[in-house]
Protein backbone atom coordinates (compact mmCIF):
# COMPACT_ATOMS: atom_id res chain seq x y z
CA UNK A 1 0.00 0.00 0.00
CA UNK A 2 1.43 3.30 -1.36
CA UNK A 3 0.85 6.96 1.03
CA UNK A 4 -1.67 8.65 -0.96
CA UNK A 5 -3.81 5.17 -1.01
CA UNK A 6 -2.95 4.79 2.97
CA UNK A 7 -4.27 8.79 3.04
CA UNK A 8 -7.25 8.14 1.37
CA UNK A 9 -8.42 5.20 3.81
CA UNK A 10 -7.47 7.70 6.25
CA UNK A 11 -9.74 10.24 4.99
CA UNK A 12 -12.47 7.78 4.37
CA UNK A 13 -12.37 6.08 8.14
CA UNK A 14 -12.59 10.38 8.91
CA UNK A 15 -15.37 10.56 6.86
CA UNK A 16 -16.89 8.08 8.29
CA UNK A 17 -16.46 8.27 12.12
CA UNK A 18 -17.90 11.98 11.32
CA UNK A 19 -20.81 10.73 9.63
CA UNK A 20 -21.52 7.44 11.20
CA UNK A 21 -25.17 8.00 11.85
CA UNK A 22 -25.89 9.50 8.68
CA UNK A 23 -24.17 6.84 6.47
CA UNK A 24 -25.66 3.83 8.77
CA UNK A 25 -28.98 5.34 8.52
CA UNK A 26 -29.11 5.86 5.27
CA UNK A 27 -27.89 2.41 4.44
CA UNK A 28 -30.45 0.92 6.50
CA UNK A 29 -33.10 2.44 4.66
CA UNK A 30 -31.79 2.20 0.83
CA UNK A 31 -31.22 -1.45 2.34
CA UNK A 32 -34.53 -2.09 3.26
CA UNK A 33 -36.48 -0.75 0.16
CA UNK A 34 -33.83 -2.88 -1.84
CA UNK A 35 -34.57 -6.29 -0.10
CA UNK A 36 -38.13 -5.58 0.29
CA UNK A 37 -38.36 -4.98 -3.81
CA UNK A 38 -35.89 -7.72 -4.45
CA UNK A 39 -37.64 -10.76 -2.00
CA UNK A 40 -40.89 -9.97 -3.95
CA UNK A 41 -39.60 -9.87 -7.50
CA UNK A 42 -37.52 -12.96 -7.06
CA UNK A 43 -38.22 -15.08 -3.72
CA UNK A 44 -41.75 -14.93 -2.34
CA UNK A 45 -44.55 -14.48 -5.09
CA UNK A 46 -46.21 -11.17 -4.28
CA UNK A 47 -50.19 -11.53 -4.08
CA UNK A 48 -51.28 -8.37 -5.29
CA UNK A 49 -54.17 -7.80 -3.00
CA UNK A 50 -51.89 -8.78 -0.09
CA UNK A 51 -48.75 -6.87 -0.67
CA UNK A 52 -46.72 -4.86 -2.57
CA UNK A 53 -43.65 -3.45 -3.27
CA UNK A 54 -41.58 0.00 -3.82
CA UNK A 55 -41.91 -0.03 -7.30
CA UNK A 56 -45.47 -0.47 -7.84
CA UNK A 57 -45.57 2.24 -5.58
CA UNK A 58 -43.54 4.68 -7.07
CA UNK A 59 -45.41 3.90 -10.12
CA UNK A 60 -48.85 4.73 -8.21
CA UNK A 61 -47.52 7.51 -6.69
CA UNK A 62 -46.43 9.03 -10.02
CA UNK A 63 -49.72 8.82 -11.52
CA UNK A 64 -51.64 9.92 -8.50
CA UNK A 65 -49.27 13.43 -8.69
CA UNK A 66 -49.93 13.23 -12.83
CA UNK A 67 -53.79 12.85 -12.30
CA UNK A 68 -53.70 15.73 -10.09
CA UNK A 69 -55.93 13.39 -7.41
CA UNK A 70 -53.28 13.28 -4.79
CA UNK A 71 -53.18 17.21 -4.52
CA UNK A 72 -56.54 17.21 -4.27
CA UNK A 73 -56.67 15.03 -1.14
CA UNK A 74 -54.16 16.45 0.54
CA UNK A 75 -55.22 19.76 -0.06
CA UNK A 76 -59.28 19.22 1.44
CA UNK A 77 -57.35 17.46 4.33
CA UNK A 78 -55.22 20.60 5.06
CA UNK A 79 -57.73 23.01 5.10
CA UNK A 80 -59.46 21.09 7.55
CA UNK A 81 -56.11 20.61 9.60
CA UNK A 82 -55.28 24.43 9.79
CA UNK A 83 -58.80 25.25 10.09
CA UNK A 84 -59.15 23.10 13.50
CA UNK A 85 -55.01 23.80 14.57
CA UNK A 86 -55.72 27.22 13.97
CA UNK A 87 -58.88 27.61 16.19
CA UNK A 88 -56.69 25.58 18.82
CA UNK A 89 -53.81 28.43 18.64
CA UNK A 90 -56.46 31.00 18.83
CA UNK A 91 -58.80 29.32 21.97
CA UNK A 92 -55.78 27.48 23.16
CA UNK A 93 -53.43 30.43 24.40
CA UNK A 94 -55.19 32.50 25.86
CA UNK A 95 -56.91 29.71 28.24
CA UNK A 96 -53.60 28.87 29.20
CA UNK A 97 -52.36 32.28 29.63
CA UNK A 98 -55.36 32.76 32.44
CA UNK A 99 -54.44 29.81 33.92
CA UNK A 100 -50.64 30.04 34.23
CA UNK A 101 -51.50 34.10 35.58
CA UNK A 102 -54.59 34.12 38.30
CA UNK A 103 -54.09 31.65 40.57
CA UNK A 104 -57.89 30.98 41.11
CA UNK A 105 -58.18 30.03 37.38
CA UNK A 106 -55.87 27.45 37.85
CA UNK A 107 -57.44 26.20 40.93
CA UNK A 108 -61.07 26.21 38.68
CA UNK A 109 -59.94 25.10 35.52
CA UNK A 110 -56.66 22.74 36.11
CA UNK A 111 -58.65 19.49 37.06
CA UNK A 112 -61.38 19.62 34.60
CA UNK A 113 -59.19 20.41 31.30
CA UNK A 114 -56.67 18.19 32.86
CA UNK A 115 -59.32 15.07 32.85
CA UNK A 116 -60.65 16.12 29.24
CA UNK A 117 -56.63 15.89 28.00
CA UNK A 118 -55.94 12.54 29.56
CA UNK A 119 -59.16 11.07 28.41
CA UNK A 120 -59.26 9.41 24.46
CA UNK A 121 -61.54 12.19 23.48
CA UNK A 122 -61.94 10.61 19.83
CA UNK A 123 -64.20 8.95 21.33
CA UNK A 124 -66.32 11.69 20.68
CA UNK A 125 -65.87 11.61 16.71
CA UNK A 126 -69.20 9.60 15.86
CA UNK A 127 -71.18 12.21 17.82
CA UNK A 128 -69.57 15.53 16.29
CA UNK A 129 -69.79 13.80 12.94
CA UNK A 130 -73.43 12.90 13.10
CA UNK A 131 -74.22 16.74 14.69
CA UNK A 132 -71.50 18.52 12.69
CA UNK A 133 -72.19 16.17 9.32
CA UNK A 134 -69.07 14.67 7.38
CA UNK A 135 -67.90 17.76 5.60
CA UNK A 136 -65.50 20.67 7.22
CA UNK A 137 -66.81 21.38 10.09
CA UNK A 138 -66.97 18.18 12.07
CA UNK A 139 -63.55 17.49 10.64
CA UNK A 140 -62.15 20.87 12.20
CA UNK A 141 -64.79 20.10 15.51
CA UNK A 142 -62.52 17.35 16.56
CA UNK A 143 -58.89 17.91 15.11
CA UNK A 144 -60.16 21.49 17.37
CA UNK A 145 -60.66 19.41 19.95
CA UNK A 146 -57.91 16.87 20.10
CA UNK A 147 -55.15 20.01 19.65
CA UNK A 148 -56.37 22.30 21.87
CA UNK A 149 -55.09 20.81 25.58
CA UNK A 150 -51.17 20.37 24.66
CA UNK A 151 -51.45 24.41 23.76
CA UNK A 152 -53.29 24.79 26.85
CA UNK A 153 -51.06 23.15 28.90
CA UNK A 154 -47.58 24.50 27.41
CA UNK A 155 -48.58 28.02 27.04
CA UNK A 156 -50.11 27.26 31.43
CA UNK A 157 -46.39 25.95 32.03
CA UNK A 158 -44.76 28.77 30.19
CA UNK A 159 -46.39 31.49 31.89
CA UNK A 160 -45.71 29.52 35.39
CA UNK A 161 -42.12 29.72 34.24
CA UNK A 162 -42.23 33.63 33.61
CA UNK A 163 -39.79 35.65 35.15
CA UNK A 164 -40.58 37.38 38.40
CA UNK A 165 -38.06 39.69 38.17
CA UNK A 166 -39.01 41.28 34.52
CA UNK A 167 -43.30 41.53 35.60
CA UNK A 168 -41.87 43.69 38.32
CA UNK A 169 -39.50 46.13 35.85
CA UNK A 170 -42.55 46.62 33.72
CA UNK A 171 -44.28 47.22 36.96
CA UNK A 172 -41.85 49.53 38.10
CA UNK A 173 -41.37 51.72 35.18
CA UNK A 174 -45.13 52.27 35.41
CA UNK A 175 -46.42 49.69 32.86
CA UNK A 176 -49.66 48.43 32.61
CA UNK A 177 -51.59 45.16 32.81
CA UNK A 178 -51.30 44.89 28.79
CA UNK A 179 -47.93 45.76 28.97
CA UNK A 180 -47.12 42.84 30.91
CA UNK A 181 -49.11 40.38 28.87
CA UNK A 182 -47.23 41.67 25.30
CA UNK A 183 -43.96 42.52 26.58
CA UNK A 184 -43.04 40.08 28.95
CA UNK A 185 -45.54 36.82 28.82
CA UNK A 186 -46.16 36.44 25.24
CA UNK A 187 -41.93 36.70 24.59
CA UNK A 188 -41.40 34.28 26.90
CA UNK A 189 -43.86 31.55 26.06
CA UNK A 190 -42.93 31.20 22.55
CA UNK A 191 -40.99 28.32 23.08
CA UNK A 192 -43.39 26.60 24.69
CA UNK A 193 -45.98 27.74 22.26
CA UNK A 194 -43.65 26.05 19.83
CA UNK A 195 -43.23 22.61 22.10
CA UNK A 196 -47.30 23.11 21.95
CA UNK A 197 -47.46 22.80 18.75
CA UNK A 198 -45.28 19.74 18.07
CA UNK A 199 -47.15 17.46 20.54
CA UNK A 200 -50.54 18.91 18.68
CA UNK A 201 -49.54 17.66 15.50
CA UNK A 202 -49.56 14.06 15.74
CA UNK A 203 -52.98 14.41 17.50
CA UNK A 204 -54.64 16.66 14.66
CA UNK A 205 -53.61 14.54 11.81
CA UNK A 206 -55.09 11.57 14.42
CA UNK A 207 -58.13 13.91 14.28
CA UNK A 208 -58.10 13.94 10.08
CA UNK A 209 -57.82 10.50 10.10
CA UNK A 210 -60.24 9.28 12.20
CA UNK A 211 -62.90 11.43 10.88
CA UNK A 212 -61.94 10.48 7.29
CA UNK A 213 -61.83 7.38 7.43
CA UNK A 214 -65.81 7.14 9.66
CA UNK A 215 -67.36 9.22 7.05
CA UNK A 216 -66.18 11.23 4.68
CA UNK A 217 -65.88 11.90 0.57
CA UNK A 218 -63.02 12.74 0.11
CA UNK A 219 -59.53 13.83 1.91
CA UNK A 220 -55.79 12.00 2.83
CA UNK A 221 -58.01 9.45 5.37
CA UNK A 222 -60.58 9.25 3.02
CA UNK A 223 -58.25 8.27 -0.32
CA UNK A 224 -56.20 5.69 2.40
CA UNK A 225 -59.16 3.98 3.55
CA UNK A 226 -60.87 3.83 -0.13
CA UNK A 227 -57.71 2.27 -1.58
CA UNK A 228 -57.92 -0.16 1.33
CA UNK A 229 -61.86 -0.85 0.59
CA UNK A 230 -60.81 -1.54 -3.27
CA UNK A 231 -57.25 -3.55 -2.77
CA UNK A 232 -55.60 -0.79 -4.30
CA UNK A 233 -52.47 -1.70 -2.29
CA UNK A 234 -49.80 0.53 -3.78
CA UNK A 235 -51.98 3.36 -3.90
CA UNK A 236 -52.82 2.96 -0.75
CA UNK A 237 -48.68 2.57 0.48
CA UNK A 238 -48.46 5.82 -1.61
CA UNK A 239 -50.72 8.12 0.35
CA UNK A 240 -49.72 6.65 3.74
CA UNK A 241 -46.29 7.65 2.40
CA UNK A 242 -47.12 10.98 1.70
CA UNK A 243 -48.90 10.99 4.81
CA UNK A 244 -45.60 10.15 7.03
CA UNK A 245 -43.56 12.70 4.98
CA UNK A 246 -45.67 15.56 5.64
CA UNK A 247 -45.60 14.18 9.46
CA UNK A 248 -41.94 13.86 9.88
CA UNK A 249 -41.35 17.07 8.05
CA UNK A 250 -43.70 19.13 10.56
CA UNK A 251 -42.24 17.76 14.09
CA UNK A 252 -38.75 17.50 12.19
CA UNK A 253 -39.37 21.35 11.73
CA UNK A 254 -40.40 22.02 14.51
CA UNK A 255 -38.48 20.42 16.65
CA UNK A 256 -35.67 22.52 14.86
CA UNK A 257 -37.41 25.71 15.57
CA UNK A 258 -37.63 24.73 19.51
CA UNK A 259 -34.06 24.23 19.78
CA UNK A 260 -33.70 27.46 17.55
CA UNK A 261 -36.21 29.48 19.89
CA UNK A 262 -35.22 27.76 23.18
CA UNK A 263 -31.31 25.67 23.39
CA UNK A 264 -32.77 24.35 26.70
CA UNK A 265 -35.82 21.74 26.88
CA UNK A 266 -39.07 23.62 27.69
CA UNK A 267 -42.61 22.56 27.51
CA UNK A 268 -44.29 19.30 28.67
CA UNK A 269 -44.51 16.37 26.87
CA UNK A 270 -48.14 14.64 25.74
CA UNK A 271 -49.85 13.12 28.71
CA UNK B 1 -74.26 36.62 69.38
CA UNK B 2 -72.86 38.65 67.08
CA UNK B 3 -69.17 37.74 67.79
CA UNK B 4 -70.36 34.06 67.26
CA UNK B 5 -71.69 34.96 63.95
CA UNK B 6 -68.49 35.96 63.14
CA UNK B 7 -66.40 33.35 64.55
CA UNK B 8 -68.17 30.60 62.41
CA UNK B 9 -67.50 32.84 59.16
CA UNK B 10 -64.08 33.36 59.99
CA UNK B 11 -64.03 29.20 60.59
CA UNK B 12 -65.54 28.49 57.44
CA UNK B 13 -63.26 31.43 55.48
CA UNK B 14 -60.53 29.49 56.59
CA UNK B 15 -62.39 26.14 55.43
CA UNK B 16 -62.55 27.11 52.39
CA UNK B 17 -59.02 29.09 52.34
CA UNK B 18 -57.14 25.82 53.13
CA UNK B 19 -59.21 23.82 50.56
CA UNK B 20 -59.47 27.05 48.09
CA UNK B 21 -58.25 24.66 45.07
CA UNK B 22 -60.37 21.25 45.95
CA UNK B 23 -63.27 23.65 46.84
CA UNK B 24 -62.90 25.20 43.17
CA UNK B 25 -61.95 22.46 41.15
CA UNK B 26 -64.28 20.44 42.23
CA UNK B 27 -66.64 22.84 42.38
CA UNK B 28 -66.36 23.84 38.93
CA UNK B 29 -66.87 19.80 37.18
CA UNK B 30 -69.89 19.80 39.88
CA UNK B 31 -71.42 23.06 38.22
CA UNK B 32 -70.86 22.29 35.20
CA UNK B 33 -72.42 18.70 35.34
CA UNK B 34 -75.27 20.63 37.28
CA UNK B 35 -75.59 22.98 34.21
CA UNK B 36 -75.78 19.79 31.51
CA UNK B 37 -78.58 18.51 33.23
CA UNK B 38 -80.85 21.48 34.16
CA UNK B 39 -80.13 23.13 30.50
CA UNK B 40 -83.37 21.47 29.20
CA UNK B 41 -85.66 22.34 32.07
CA UNK B 42 -84.72 25.88 31.47
CA UNK B 43 -84.74 26.39 27.91
CA UNK B 44 -86.71 24.64 25.06
CA UNK B 45 -84.05 22.93 23.09
CA UNK B 46 -84.95 22.77 19.13
CA UNK B 47 -86.02 20.02 17.76
CA UNK B 48 -82.84 19.84 16.10
CA UNK B 49 -80.58 20.02 18.97
CA UNK B 50 -83.12 18.27 21.14
CA UNK B 51 -82.59 14.89 19.10
CA UNK B 52 -78.57 15.10 19.94
CA UNK B 53 -78.91 16.50 23.79
CA UNK B 54 -78.93 14.02 26.85
CA UNK B 55 -78.44 14.93 30.37
CA UNK B 56 -76.40 13.21 33.14
CA UNK B 57 -79.12 11.51 34.78
CA UNK B 58 -79.98 9.86 31.41
CA UNK B 59 -76.58 8.85 31.07
CA UNK B 60 -76.55 7.09 34.44
CA UNK B 61 -79.75 5.17 33.69
CA UNK B 62 -78.87 4.28 30.52
CA UNK B 63 -75.52 2.67 31.74
CA UNK B 64 -77.54 1.05 34.66
CA UNK B 65 -79.74 -0.48 32.06
CA UNK B 66 -77.12 -1.54 29.88
CA UNK B 67 -75.47 -3.47 32.51
CA UNK B 68 -78.94 -5.07 33.87
CA UNK B 69 -79.72 -6.50 30.68
CA UNK B 70 -75.85 -7.86 30.50
CA UNK B 71 -75.43 -5.95 27.07
CA UNK B 72 -72.33 -3.93 27.96
CA UNK B 73 -70.39 -6.57 29.31
CA UNK B 74 -69.21 -8.16 26.25
CA UNK B 75 -67.82 -5.06 24.84
CA UNK B 76 -66.20 -4.16 28.05
CA UNK B 77 -64.68 -7.46 27.96
CA UNK B 78 -63.79 -7.27 24.12
CA UNK B 79 -61.84 -4.40 24.60
CA UNK B 80 -59.80 -5.16 27.23
CA UNK B 81 -58.79 -7.86 26.26
CA UNK B 82 -57.52 -5.87 23.10
CA UNK B 83 -56.09 -3.17 25.26
CA UNK B 84 -54.50 -5.49 27.40
CA UNK B 85 -52.47 -8.09 24.60
CA UNK B 86 -52.11 -5.05 22.63
CA UNK B 87 -49.97 -3.36 25.71
CA UNK B 88 -48.24 -6.70 26.47
CA UNK B 89 -46.88 -7.31 23.22
CA UNK B 90 -45.77 -3.99 22.80
CA UNK B 91 -43.88 -4.06 26.47
CA UNK B 92 -42.60 -7.54 25.32
CA UNK B 93 -41.16 -6.38 22.11
CA UNK B 94 -40.61 -2.11 23.00
CA UNK B 95 -38.29 -2.59 26.31
CA UNK B 96 -35.42 -5.28 24.55
CA UNK B 97 -35.73 -3.30 21.48
CA UNK B 98 -35.25 0.06 23.52
CA UNK B 99 -32.65 -1.29 25.63
CA UNK B 100 -30.47 -2.87 22.52
CA UNK B 101 -30.61 0.58 20.64
CA UNK B 102 -29.63 2.07 23.56
CA UNK B 103 -26.22 -0.04 23.68
CA UNK B 104 -25.68 -0.50 20.64
CA UNK B 105 -24.31 2.71 18.57
CA UNK B 106 -24.63 0.68 15.16
CA UNK B 107 -28.00 -0.62 15.72
CA UNK B 108 -29.16 2.77 17.03
CA UNK B 109 -28.13 4.71 13.58
CA UNK B 110 -29.89 1.94 11.62
CA UNK B 111 -32.92 1.74 13.09
CA UNK B 112 -33.45 5.66 14.22
CA UNK B 113 -34.79 6.63 10.79
CA UNK B 114 -37.95 4.15 11.09
CA UNK B 115 -38.30 4.74 14.72
CA UNK B 116 -38.79 8.72 13.63
CA UNK B 117 -40.94 7.96 10.90
CA UNK B 118 -42.80 6.03 12.54
CA UNK B 119 -43.38 7.69 15.85
CA UNK B 120 -43.90 11.14 14.10
CA UNK B 121 -47.11 9.69 12.36
CA UNK B 122 -50.22 8.79 13.84
CA UNK B 123 -49.99 4.43 13.84
CA UNK B 124 -53.59 4.87 12.88
CA UNK B 125 -52.62 5.37 9.42
CA UNK B 126 -52.34 1.62 9.00
CA UNK B 127 -55.94 0.83 10.44
CA UNK B 128 -57.08 -0.21 6.73
CA UNK B 129 -54.00 -1.46 6.24
CA UNK B 130 -54.48 -4.11 9.05
CA UNK B 131 -57.85 -4.35 8.83
CA UNK B 132 -57.05 -5.83 4.81
CA UNK B 133 -54.58 -8.05 6.20
CA UNK B 134 -56.18 -9.48 9.76
CA UNK B 135 -59.69 -8.89 9.11
CA UNK B 136 -62.15 -7.61 11.65
CA UNK B 137 -61.96 -9.51 14.11
CA UNK B 138 -60.07 -9.13 17.57
CA UNK B 139 -56.36 -9.09 15.65
CA UNK B 140 -56.67 -6.20 13.75
CA UNK B 141 -57.43 -4.08 16.84
CA UNK B 142 -54.65 -5.56 19.00
CA UNK B 143 -52.10 -5.00 16.19
CA UNK B 144 -53.38 -1.43 15.89
CA UNK B 145 -53.32 -1.01 19.56
CA UNK B 146 -49.74 -2.71 19.84
CA UNK B 147 -47.74 -0.36 16.69
CA UNK B 148 -49.39 2.62 18.53
CA UNK B 149 -47.87 1.97 22.45
CA UNK B 150 -44.58 0.37 20.97
CA UNK B 151 -42.96 3.84 20.23
CA UNK B 152 -43.30 5.78 23.48
CA UNK B 153 -42.29 2.58 25.44
CA UNK B 154 -39.53 1.83 22.83
CA UNK B 155 -38.43 5.68 22.76
CA UNK B 156 -38.52 6.39 26.47
CA UNK B 157 -36.26 2.92 26.84
CA UNK B 158 -33.84 3.97 25.05
CA UNK B 159 -33.88 7.61 26.45
CA UNK B 160 -33.23 5.67 29.74
CA UNK B 161 -30.40 3.82 28.52
CA UNK B 162 -29.09 6.91 27.04
CA UNK B 163 -29.07 8.60 30.25
CA UNK B 164 -27.63 6.24 32.30
CA UNK B 165 -24.06 7.57 34.50
CA UNK B 166 -21.35 6.42 32.40
CA UNK B 167 -19.29 6.25 35.33
CA UNK B 168 -21.20 3.96 36.84
CA UNK B 169 -21.41 1.64 33.65
CA UNK B 170 -17.38 2.48 33.81
CA UNK B 171 -16.98 0.77 37.21
CA UNK B 172 -19.02 -2.01 36.44
CA UNK B 173 -17.04 -2.76 33.85
CA UNK B 174 -13.71 -2.39 35.24
CA UNK B 175 -14.56 -4.86 38.01
CA UNK B 176 -15.32 -7.33 34.63
CA UNK B 177 -18.84 -7.31 34.39
CA UNK B 178 -20.13 -8.65 31.35
CA UNK B 179 -22.67 -6.66 28.97
CA UNK B 180 -25.49 -9.11 30.27
CA UNK B 181 -24.69 -7.99 33.84
CA UNK B 182 -23.84 -4.73 33.10
CA UNK B 183 -27.71 -3.87 31.44
CA UNK B 184 -29.22 -6.00 34.75
CA UNK B 185 -27.05 -4.27 37.58
CA UNK B 186 -26.79 -0.46 36.13
CA UNK B 187 -28.90 0.06 32.81
CA UNK B 188 -31.78 -1.14 33.64
CA UNK B 189 -32.62 -0.16 36.96
CA UNK B 190 -31.47 3.32 36.17
CA UNK B 191 -33.90 3.55 33.12
CA UNK B 192 -37.01 2.00 35.03
CA UNK B 193 -38.53 5.65 35.96
CA UNK B 194 -38.44 6.59 32.11
CA UNK B 195 -40.05 3.10 31.12
CA UNK B 196 -42.58 3.63 33.91
CA UNK B 197 -43.22 7.43 31.98
CA UNK B 198 -43.43 5.66 28.32
CA UNK B 199 -46.07 3.31 29.65
CA UNK B 200 -48.05 6.33 30.93
CA UNK B 201 -47.92 7.95 27.24
CA UNK B 202 -48.48 4.22 25.90
CA UNK B 203 -51.57 3.68 27.54
CA UNK B 204 -52.92 6.79 26.01
CA UNK B 205 -51.82 5.34 22.81
CA UNK B 206 -53.19 1.99 23.50
CA UNK B 207 -56.70 3.69 24.34
CA UNK B 208 -57.04 5.80 20.95
CA UNK B 209 -56.14 2.51 19.26
CA UNK B 210 -59.40 0.60 21.00
CA UNK B 211 -61.30 3.36 20.33
CA UNK B 212 -60.43 4.19 16.80
CA UNK B 213 -59.86 0.36 16.00
CA UNK B 214 -63.17 -0.97 17.01
CA UNK B 215 -64.89 2.11 15.17
CA UNK B 216 -63.94 0.89 11.37
CA UNK B 217 -65.12 -2.74 10.76
CA UNK B 218 -65.38 -4.55 14.36
CA UNK B 219 -69.04 -6.59 15.23
CA UNK B 220 -68.27 -5.97 19.47
CA UNK B 221 -66.39 -3.66 22.08
CA UNK B 222 -66.73 -0.30 23.35
CA UNK B 223 -65.77 1.98 20.84
CA UNK B 224 -67.97 -0.56 18.34
CA UNK B 225 -70.97 0.04 20.82
CA UNK B 226 -70.23 4.06 20.48
CA UNK B 227 -70.23 4.02 17.25
CA UNK B 228 -73.25 2.07 16.66
CA UNK B 229 -75.16 4.05 19.26
CA UNK B 230 -74.25 7.22 17.65
CA UNK B 231 -75.71 6.25 14.39
CA UNK B 232 -78.85 5.38 15.72
CA UNK B 233 -78.90 9.03 17.64
CA UNK B 234 -78.59 6.94 21.19
CA UNK B 235 -76.43 10.05 22.63
CA UNK B 236 -77.18 8.52 26.21
CA UNK B 237 -75.24 5.22 24.92
CA UNK B 238 -72.31 7.06 23.34
CA UNK B 239 -71.93 9.40 26.73
CA UNK B 240 -71.55 5.49 28.96
CA UNK B 241 -69.20 4.24 25.98
CA UNK B 242 -66.91 7.67 26.23
CA UNK B 243 -67.61 7.93 30.41
CA UNK B 244 -66.41 4.48 30.55
CA UNK B 245 -62.92 5.38 28.65
CA UNK B 246 -62.58 8.56 30.59
CA UNK B 247 -62.81 6.44 33.80
CA UNK B 248 -60.01 3.90 32.94
CA UNK B 249 -57.90 6.61 30.92
CA UNK B 250 -57.81 8.57 34.36
CA UNK B 251 -57.55 5.66 36.36
CA UNK B 252 -54.61 3.56 34.87
CA UNK B 253 -52.68 7.25 34.42
CA UNK B 254 -53.10 7.90 37.87
CA UNK B 255 -52.12 4.35 38.48
CA UNK B 256 -48.85 4.76 36.58
CA UNK B 257 -47.92 8.31 38.10
CA UNK B 258 -48.20 6.73 41.67
CA UNK B 259 -45.75 3.65 40.50
CA UNK B 260 -43.51 6.53 39.15
CA UNK B 261 -43.82 8.69 41.74
CA UNK B 262 -43.05 5.87 44.26
CA UNK B 263 -40.24 4.50 41.80
CA UNK B 264 -38.16 7.65 41.84
CA UNK B 265 -38.58 8.08 45.65
CA UNK B 266 -35.48 7.38 46.13
CA UNK B 267 -33.38 9.44 44.35
CA UNK B 268 -32.93 13.13 44.24
CA UNK B 269 -35.62 16.01 43.75
CA UNK B 270 -33.89 17.23 40.91
CA UNK B 271 -33.91 13.99 38.72
CA UNK B 272 -37.19 13.33 39.59
CA UNK B 273 -38.56 15.43 37.15
CA UNK B 274 -37.86 14.49 33.70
Amino acid sequence: MNSAERRRAMAFKRFYAEYQRLILGMVSVVGMMLLWELAFTYVIPLNPFFFTKPSLIAEAFKQQIVSGSLWHDVAISSKAFLLGFGLAVVVGIPIGVFMGWRRRAEYTLDPFLTALYASPLVALAPLLIIIFGVGLTGKVALIFLLSVFPFIFNVFAGVKCTDRLLVNVVRSFGGREKDIYFKVILPSIMPYIVAGARIAIGRGIVGILVTEFYAASEGIGFAISRFGDTYRLPDMFAAIMVLMIVAVGLTEGLRKLETLVAPWKVGQEAR
Amino acid sequence: MESRARGEMNTLASFYREREQAILGGGFILLLILIWQIVPALISLPRGIALFFTTPVEVIKSFYQLVVRNEIQSHVYTSAVEFVVGLGLAIVVGLPLGLVMGRSKILDAMLDPFVTAFNATPRLVFLPLLILWLGIGIWSKIMIVFVGALFPLLINTYEGVKNVDRVLVNVVRSFGASEWQTMKVVVLPNSVPYIVAGLRLAIGRALLGVVVGEFFGASRGLGFMIAGAATNYKVDVVFVGVTIFMGLSLALTHLVKRLEARLSRWRPDEVKTF
